[in-house]
């Protein structure tokens, strides 16, 4: 499974400063965490709510600068603004990249697939339109299709498609773990060359023992298809749910990766 | 690199489990260099007797592999690893060892007796027969004593190699010498065994005509039985 580091999101009270200041060491730190603990990509969102447009433009390519100078992993460039992805593409350079994230929102994909395209790079797509998140299987796969159509128009071959299917906190509503993994599945029938993603703590929002059921979803979403997940790569109750599930799935040669963290446990 | 970095190269990757070059090893930080493959096609190239990779390369590797999954450091998987290498070397190594073109001098039905999975040696002496001439009749693993009976009768066959690397599952060749008394085959066949655990004590209490250390003793055992 690969796993995209989160870490580097400047909702988090310990990060925002670190953008804001240009805390470099800090941020090389954090990157450098990650990559040990297993991060394949580095996530950078640096929207801090504070300032404009322009701040964030630069504040994207001085972080991607910064972090692709020192770490040896691909990026993924985070905004929901095109602008800061553009800036933050460009920045990277040549530099393995990522886009997180676009929806099926036309106007919005005829900005930012291009950029895809240009840069060669995968894009993190999630499984809404303008209206917000279907509560439904099909709606979902509808959100997924209308991305891929418009994929193929801009030339981002379906290899390069990170579908999110999206998941609602169960507290509210119970069915809700299930549509996610059902649209999983789902996708992976339909657009079998493309890969899912997913960030999976917000499945238990409102629940006590969160870990637990982000755990267990975990390795229910890997039976599902999950190629790759948003989390923390430092957690070690995700980590070794990513690595059981994994392991379970026969996707880990030799259990390599199982024996390696376990052998001694 | 010279012919004993080139061995130990060899030694230390099926030790580490590495078929391939993108292979992850045991260790960590392998993937990408040259692993058995590419290392056993070097040697080839290079023109080392393909005799000395298999003693000195696979064999002692192996022991290795042994000792380090009786001390608990190696697991299932781990061991698995290591023998899937050894077959990748093997299928590269057999045309060398099988020199072609050889009349036949005899047929040679060889099998590892039942319950027992373990085929690396088998196969190495599968390889080594048909290079030193011998036709030969692989039943694969775990193969019962009913099948290599019949495999015997059918095949008229003058000679029979049993394989088994268990404690447990070395007494099953004391049962197919038994059968093949009863069939009364024993007198058209000569049965040699192999494998970890059996010794020439063993291959006299159960009746059998020879115990191998080896493929290249049983080559030996052979040309003497023959002279
Ligand atoms: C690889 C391996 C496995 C692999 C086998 C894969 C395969 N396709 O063969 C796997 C992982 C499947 C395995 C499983 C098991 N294994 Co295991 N395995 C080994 C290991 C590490 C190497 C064997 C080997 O390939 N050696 C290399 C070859 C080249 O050598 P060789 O077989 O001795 O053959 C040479 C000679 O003996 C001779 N020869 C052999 N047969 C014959 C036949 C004839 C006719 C002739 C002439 C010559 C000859 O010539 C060969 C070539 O030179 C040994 C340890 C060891 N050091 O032997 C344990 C070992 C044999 N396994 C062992 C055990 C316990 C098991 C399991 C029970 C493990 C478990 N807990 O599940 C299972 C049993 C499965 C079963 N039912 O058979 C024990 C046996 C202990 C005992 N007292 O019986 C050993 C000794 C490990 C240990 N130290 O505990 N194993």
């Amino acid at each position: 499974m690969i796993i995209i580091g989160e870490k580097i999101n400047a909702t988090r009270k310990a990060v925002k400063p670190m953008i804001l200041e240009r805390r470099e060491t800090e941020l090389i730190e954090l990157a450098q965490n990650q990559a040990d603990a297993g991060a394949a990509y580095i996530d950078i969102n640096v929207g801090t709510g504070t300032g404009g447009r322009e701040d964030e433009v630069e504040a994207i390519r001085w972080a991607v600068t910064t972090v692709k100078a020192a770490v040896a992993k691909p990026i993924c460039v985070d905004s929901a603004d095109a602008r800061v992805l553009a800036a933050g593409l460009a920045a990277c350079d040549g530099h393995d990249a990522m886009i997180n994230s676009v929806k099926a929102d036309p106007d919005y994909l005829a900005e930012v697939l291009p950029i895809a395209a240009r840069h060669d790079v995968p894009v993190i797509c999630l499984a809404m339109d303008l209206e917000g998140i279907p509560k439904d299987v099909a709606g979902r796969l509808a959100a997924c299709q209308t991305i891929a159509d418009a994929a193929g128009a801009h030339g981002v071959p379906e290899a390069h498609l990170y579908f999110d299917p999206l998941v609602l906190p169960i507290a509210a509503d119970a069915t809700q773990a299930k549509v996610t993994l059902d649209t999983l599945a789902a996708v992976k029938d339909r657009f079998p060359a493309a890969k899912t993603v997913m960030g999976l703590s917000n499945v238990s929002y409102g629940l006590p023992a969160r870990a637990q059921l982000n755990a267990a979803f975990l390795a229910m979403a890997l039976y599902a298809g999950l190629d790759a997940a948003i989390m923390d790569p430092m957690d070690s109750t995700m980590r070794a749910a990513a690595l059981t599930g994994t392991a379970l799935m026969g996707r880990d040669r030799h259990f390599r990766k199982y024996s390696r963290a376990f052998r001694n446990a | 690199m010279n012919q004993t970095e080139l061995i130990e190269k060899i030694n230390f990757n099926i030790i580490q489990g590495r078929m391939t070059a993108e292979d992850e090893g045991f260790d960590e930080g392998l993937e990408g260099q040259p692993a058995v493959t590419e290392l056993i096609e070097q040697a080839v190239e290079a023109g080392i007797d393909a005799k000395i990779i298999v003693l000195d390369g696979l064999t002692g590797a192996m022991e290795t592999v042994g000792a380090k999954f009786d001390k608990g450091e190696y697991l299932i998987p781990d061991m698995l690893a290591s023998a899937e290498c050894v077959g990748a070397a093997m299928d590269i190594l057999a045309p060398l060892l099988a020199d072609a073109g050889v009349e036949s001098k005899g047929k040679f039905v060889l099998a590892t007796v039942a319950g027992d999975l373990h085929d690396i040696g088998k196969n190495i002496v599968a390889i080594m027969l048909k290079g030193a001439g011998f036709e030969v009749l692989d039943l694969g693993n775990d193969v019962t004593t009913g099948r290599i009976v019949e495999a015997v009768k059918a095949n008229n066959a003058q000679f029979l190699g049993l394989s088994a690397l268990l404690t447990t599952t070395m007494r099953e060749m004391g049962v197919v010498i038994k059968a093949l008394e009863e069939s009364g085959l024993r007198d058209q066949v000569r049965v040699l065994i192999g494998g970890a655990p059996t010794s020439e004590a063993f291959a006299a209490e159960i009746g059998a005509d020879a115990h191998c250390r080896d493929a290249f003793h049983a080559i030996d055992l052979l040309r003497q039985m023959a002279a």
